[in-house]
């Protein structure tokens, strides 16, 4: 065996050999078999689909927010402009205090 | 003019570079040419991390997919072998503190009472588990680097690329290292 210097920078075959031999993981073949029928789990989306999920979702979001305005638009033009009448004025209990006399006061002045 | 040493290494890196290129770009032969590659370092070193070697098969699988995931962010002008290197490394090292119930397989009694060894291969077999054992009492990082440099060849300075420390440190692992399990190896030849 070779005498060991502190900055020895040749590999020891001898050691290296008998390492190998210790550390021998078996067989190779079954190894990559195993790692390649993972490959897909983990592989990243594409760009592609990526962007063809964005844009399904985009798409879906476009329609539901197009769907709400017409409905919204379509109700306010259907429903006429509710305005008060004068007996519904006097049969609502004020929601302030001095409502009423307000509304008497302007029957009175007509 | 280039030395045949380096060009071939030169030559053997841009192949890499292609075929990482291919894998990023979903050829999965590519992929498999890889794992074929780094499969032998790849799981030495996790089993030198780990001992047993059903978790450093996992281990090395779990880098090996991990690496495929970051494949993008490889840089081609540097060699492929650190950079997925220091992903099994970490992986292993991971699963080792992460493992609680299973333990390294244990030494057969006989073979560490320096036992009776009856032929060749029983006597192979025994100074595989002595140098494992050996391995297993050294630090962490001295393993890897042991083996990087003495089984595999990497240069020091590849090595402190894998490990993230300094190329004198790395030398400094090395032989340490190689100290302690030279004396395991001295001695079984001179037992023998």
């Amino acid at each position: 065996m070779r005498e060991l210097l502190p900055f020895d920078h040749r590999p020891d075959a001898e050691l290296g050999d008998a390492l190998r031999q210790a550390l021998d993981p078996g067989d190779a073949a079954a190894f990559v078999a195993r790692v390649l029928a993972r490959v897909d789990e983990a592989r990243p989306a594409s760009w592609a689909a990526v962007l063809a999920r964005w844009s399904r979702a985009g798409v879906a979001a476009a329609v539901l927010v197009a769907l709400a305005a017409g409905y919204l638009v379509g109700r306010a033009s259907t429903l006429p402009a509710a305005r008060p009448s004068l007996s519904d004025a006097l049969i609502t209990p004020p929601a302030h205090p001095g409502e009423v006399e307000i509304v008497f006061a302007s029957v009175l002045g007509n | 003019m280039p030395q045949p040493r380096q060009q071939a290494a030169r030559i053997a890196q841009q192949d890499e570079a292609d075929l990482v290129a291919r894998a990023v770009a979903g050829d999965r032969a590519a992929f498999g040419a890889l794992v074929e590659r780094y499969a032998g370092v790849a799981r030495r070193v996790a089993r030198a991390v780990l001992g047993n070697p059903d978790d450093a098969d996992d281990a090395a699988q779990d880098a090996m997919l991990a690496a495929l995931v970051k494949l993008e962010q490889y840089d081609s002008r540097r060699p492929f072998g650190p950079w997925l290197l220091r992903i099994v490394a970490n992986a292993a090292t991971d699963r080792r503190r992460r493992r609680t119930v299973r333990r390294a397989e244990p030494l057969d009694p006989g073979v560490a009472a320096g036992g009776p060894r009856p032929d060749i291969t029983a006597e192979r077999r025994a100074l595989s588990e002595r140098l494992r054992q050996a391995l297993a009492e050294l630090p962490e990082r001295r393993r890897i680097a042991v083996v990087l440099f003495d089984v595999e060849g990497y240069s020091h300075a590849e090595i402190a690329a894998v490990l993230g420390i300094p190329e004198g440190t790395v030398r400094s692992e090395v032989f340490h290292g190689r100290r302690r399990l030279r004396g395991l190896l001295a001695d079984w030849k001179e037992d023998g």
